[in-house]
């Protein structure tokens, strides 16, 4: 009994595989299989007889993942959490309402888009490792005001992209580039090595630079730098 | 690394207002980034609860007690540091990754334990010390050179001329000499212009002589025979000195070289792995070959020359104060303008120069990508597009080549014009005293070679601290690793012990950043010729316990006991001569095969490698090769496949007769007929050897005595095959996720030759 049980969980995802070649044979097929299904789970059983009886875990179980869905302002609620970051209340793919403490937004295209293609995720654990996506948001300004800046505002904390408004000074050292800044986040002293591969420019003409100590700043339009902060970079690009 | 910092006066008030008078400060790291901007802030952890402090106020309060889990996460551009108080996520601070992420790693494991602690009511205990290296300087707060200690700001320029003087033992006269014979040749060139001198005054301009007869009788003509013996004889020493010089300066660079060089590959030859993989190879290279030939061309070249231009313009200087030190004003007075017109020139050629190379890089670039990808481009239809890119490429790089040219030409002739003011200066003012009659050509002339000679040290001085600062970085590089302790070092008086083959893991605890343990707490009792499997996902830390029994690394916590001695006590030598090991990315060195599998042992005799070879499946494939065992492979021999290299490899660890035998991955990259031929040789020779076997496939380890499973750096599961599945835990999930992947297919074709069998 619990041998055929047990093939018959087992059987699923074989059958893709074979149904295709005995269509015109459902009925007569179903019958066979039987025998098949016990003779194979015999086999498994000189190989791993622990096996047998454990008719209650689906190994499918073991590759199941969250449905990511589509958030709008009719399945999906941002609220502030208690600890100045985001909860978020949806109504899932199965039409259950679920309530996370708190939720993780990334921005599909930082660069290109970064209002769109929102995709609100659970956080990152240690015990847990990568945590799953609950859903994405196509465009953020379907949701109130309210809403989206309180997403921005998590934004502004996650891609923190000071803009360079000046390079004070320029030097370089040792193969080292060392700029003092005036950014829109206060000075600050950049050290910069192999500035070729730090120093991105888009084709839109934006330039991205990432430094030493692990900051990105942004210089929006080069051209409009003073000749100084221009010169300083303009090696580079 | 730092973790208690000192807070400036007024955050400290601010933490002593806040706190109460019994708390114990444990722990105060910087914090970045606060609303957005950059700020200097101190989050202070006590053994009650995380203050942040800004600029005199405090910012947040969180009370441990309140606290379970903090966490941190990189996010664009800066990180952030977590804790969940009364269960709910509570950002505590912003920082920035590069300066502090090993910092507050540290500080999360802290926090949890103080907070456990203070749940339970037990005293906080010590704070905990971190031996990381710090990656920025603790003077000016500038990033380190990558992979190193050196702040090229406050590095200590007196320390590192002092070594230098030291490794240049032996060959000191052989760098001095030269600068010597410089000096000597130096003195002749300023002899040269006062004979012409005499010459020309007393010979050539004086009317009063008249020829009289033979030498002999001539005072006059013998002098000037004398006179222009001199001048030869005096270019011919300068040139002889000139040969000398250059040849001791090739030799003694040379040695030179080839002392520091084969020092430096000794050195890295002896250090430690976990030394070195903190460097890459490329700049482990680097640091031979590069900055090795730069310290050798400062040595000899530049330092020599540095000494004579110096020289020449102070001899130069008081030649023409003494000859007239009016007429000398006119040299000096265009100098600042000359000098600085020439540095002005010279740096924007550099800078655009270096553009023309950026553009040229990116062009180069280009082709690269595209010519490697020339089928997607084709097959894509994109060749329109891609001949665009790069005309737009092209077009950049010719048009800044072309303005670099047009610039240089114009105003390097004009360049050379403004250098010789002084000269005409002089001309002109030289002239006039001539006319007047209070200076004769001689002088003049003579006057006129010293300041022409003034001016070539000076605008060569200009370009010496870059030189310098240069030649300081490279040899800063050269002597860290010079200096460097190998982590792990052989005891006062290591063991030479003949293994039997027991192993004892007890309560091991590693990780290669202190922060970060890959394994914790891994207790494995391992009888001699034991075949053990070790599985687990990928960054669980099968291929660390490995490195471990290896001692390529030393353990944090705990030890590794071989037959009842810790690894620690027996030599390294003996040690790894007594282990044999084979990876996945099997590395074969240049040479035939029988130099490759007598590897381990030098001395082994052609029966001992046949033997090995037969061991491993290996005879039969290279006796067939045209070459046999002769056949040269590497990289500009004869290419082996996956397979076969695999059990080159495999012979060359079984050449000296191991006692314990590790096996990384060492199928995982074959074919299944390949695989069995391997697997029979290693069940071959995993006969009365400890093995250690990695395998993600999990069919590899059917033969194992018993199975490890690892799971985020512990030790999961342990036990017989059997004995794990019947506990279906993590191992079981392993097998059944396998066998979705692998059994799918020939259980489908099972089904149907069931089937077959049922119907006929």
């Amino acid at each position: 009994m619990n041998e055929t049980k047990n093939a018959a969980v087992k059987e699923e995802p074989k059958k893709a595989e074979v149904t295709e070649k005995k269509t015109e044979a459902e009925a007569e097929e179903k019958k066979e299989t039987a025998p098949a299904a016990k003779e194979e789970a015999k086999e498994e059983k000189k190989e791993t007889p622990a096996e047998e009886g454990n008719e209650e875990i689906n190994t499918d179980d073991l590759f199941k993942h969250r449905v990511s869905i589509n958030l709008t302002p009719e399945n999906a609620w941002f609220s502030p959490s208690a600890g100045g970051l985001i909860s978020l209340k949806i109504i899932n793919a199965e039409g259950e309402e679920e309530f996370f403490e708190r939720v993780v937004i990334r921005r599909s295209f930082p660069v290109t888009s970064p209002d769109e293609f929102l995709s609100v995720r659970e956080p990152d654990t240690r015990a847990k490792g990568r945590g799953a996506e609950i859903g994405m948001i196509r465009n953020i300004h379907i949701f109130d005001q309210t809403t989206v800046d309180l997403i921005n505002a998590e934004l502004d904390i996650r891609y923190f992209t000071p803009t360079i408004s000046k390079i004070t000074s320029a030097k370089e050292k040792f193969g080292y580039t060392y700029w003092e800044a005036e950014t829109s986040a206060g000075k600050v002293s950049i050290v910069l090595n192999n500035p070729f591969s730090n120093i991105r420019v888009l084709e839109d003409g934006r330039i991205y630079i990432f430094d030493m100590d692990g900051n990105c700043f942004l210089i929006p339009d080069p051209a409009a730098l003073d000749r100084q902060s221009f010169r300083a970079i303009e090696i580079y690009i | 690394m730092k973790l208690f910092y000192d807070m400036p006066a007024g955050d400290r008030a601010a933490y002593d207002a806040a706190a109460s008078p019994d708390e114990v400060l444990m722990y105060c790291v910087p914090f970045n980034v606060w609303q957005e901007r950059f700020v200097s802030g101190w989050t202070a952890v006590t053994d009650r609860a995380i203050y942040c402090i800004l600029d005199g106020k405090v910012l947040s309060t969180t009370a441990l007690e309140r606290c379970t889990v903090f966490s941190t996460e990189v996010l664009y551009g800066n990180c952030a540091f977590y804790g969940v108080v009364d269960g709910t996520t509570t950002l505590i601070c912003q920082f920035l990754s590069g300066r502090n992420l090993p910092r507050y790693s540290v500080l999360v494991q802290a926090c949890e334990d103080l907070a456990k602690k203070r749940r339970e009511s037990r005293a906080p205990g010590d704070p905990v010390v971190n031996e990381e290296h710090e990656r920025f300087c603790p003077k000016c707060g500038r990033p380190f050179i990558p992979g190193t200690n050196i702040c090229p700001f406050c590095r200590n320029s007196k320390e590192v001329y002092k070594k230098l003087w030291g490794l240049t033992r032996g060959l000191r006269w052989m760098l001095f000499f030269p600068l010597f014979v410089s000096v000597i040749s130096l003195a002749i060139q300023f002899i040269l212009p006062a004979i012409q001198r005499v010459a020309v005054n007393d010979y050539l301009t004086n009317e009063s002589i008249h020829p009289l007869g033979s030498f002999a009788e001539d005072p006059h003509k013998r002098a000037f025979l004398l006179i222009f013996l001199a001048i030869i004889t005096i270019d011919l020493v300068q040139r002889v000195l000139g040969v000398i010089q250059s040849r001791l300066s090739a030799v003694a660079g040379n040695k030179f070289t080839l002392m520091m060089r084969t020092l430096l590959y000794e050195k890295i030859s002896t250090l430690s792995i976990s030394s070195i993989s903190h460097k890459s190879t490329g700049d482990l290279m680097g640091r031979i070959t590069g900055d090795v030939n730069a310290v050798q061309a400062f040595m000899t070249g530049q330092l020599p020359s540095l000494f004579t231009q110096a020289a020449s313009f102070v001899l130069a200087l008081v030649f023409l104060l003494i000859i007239n030190p009016l007429m000398s004003m006119f040299v000096f007075v265009p100098i600042p303008f000359v000098v600085w017109l020439v540095k002005n020139f010279w740096s924007t050629m550099q800078n655009r120069n270096r553009k023309n190379w950026v553009l040229g890089y990116h062009v180069n670039l280009f082709l690269q990508d595209i010519l490697n990808g020339i089928r997607v481009v084709k097959s894509y239809g994109n060749e329109e597009r891609e001949i665009a890119t790069f005309h737009r490429r092209t077009d950049r790089h010719a048009a800044q080549t072309e303005s670099n040219a047009l610039l240089f030409d114009t105003f390097f002739p004009l360049l050379g014009f403004v250098t010789r003011i002084g000269s005409y200066l002089i001309l002109f003012y030289g002239n006039y005293l001539l006319f007047k009659g209070t200076m004769n050509y001689g002088d003049l002339h003579q006057f006129n070679s010293y300041a022409n000679i003034i001016y070539g040290p000076l605008i060569w001085i200009t370009g010496i601290p870059r030189q310098i600062s240069a030649f300081l970085t490279s040899l800063g590089k050269v002597l860290e690793i010079l200096e460097e302790q190998p982590e792990v070092a052989d005891i006062g008086l290591p063991i030479d012990i003949d293994i039997e083959g027991d192993v004892r893991f007890e309560n091991v605890t590693f990780g290669y950043d202190s922060y970060n343990p890959v394994l914790e707490g891994i207790n494995l009792d391992v009888k001699k010729g034991e075949m053990i499997g070790v599985v687990g996902h990928s960054g669980s830390g099968k291929t660390t316990l490995i490195n471990l029994l290896m001692r390529l690394y030393d353990v944090t916590e705990g030890a590794i006991m071989i037959d009842d001695v810790n690894i620690k006590d027996i030599s390294q030598n003996a040690l790894r001569s007594q282990i044999g090991v084979v990876l996945q990315e099997t590395h074969l060195f240049s040479g035939s095969i029988r130099d490759n599998i007598k590897y381990a042992k030098p001395h082994a005799s052609d029966e001992e490698v046949i033997e090995a070879a037969k061991m491993a499946n290996a005879h039969d494939f290279i006796v067939n090769l045209p070459d046999g065992y002769n056949t040269m492979i590497g990289e500009k021999g004869y290419s082996l496949s996956g397979g076969e290299r695999q059990r080159v490899a495999i012979a060359r660890a079984l050449i000296h007769n191991p006692k314990i035998l590790i096996l990384d991955e060492a199928t995982a990259a074959l074919d299944t007929e390949t695989e069995k031929l391997i697997q029979d040789a290693i069940n071959k020779l995993s006969k009365n050897r400890t093995t250690f076997a990695i395998a993600h496939r999990l069919s590899t380890l059917r033969n194992a005595d018993r199975l490890i499973v690892l799971d985020k750096g512990h030790l999961a599961e342990c036990g017989t095959h059997q004995e794990l599945l019947d506990k279906k835990g993590f191992y079981w999930r392993l097998v059944m996720a396998q066998r979705q992947d692998s059994g799918m297919l020939d259980k489908a074709d099972k089904i149907l030759a069931a089937k077959k069998t049922a119907t006929a």
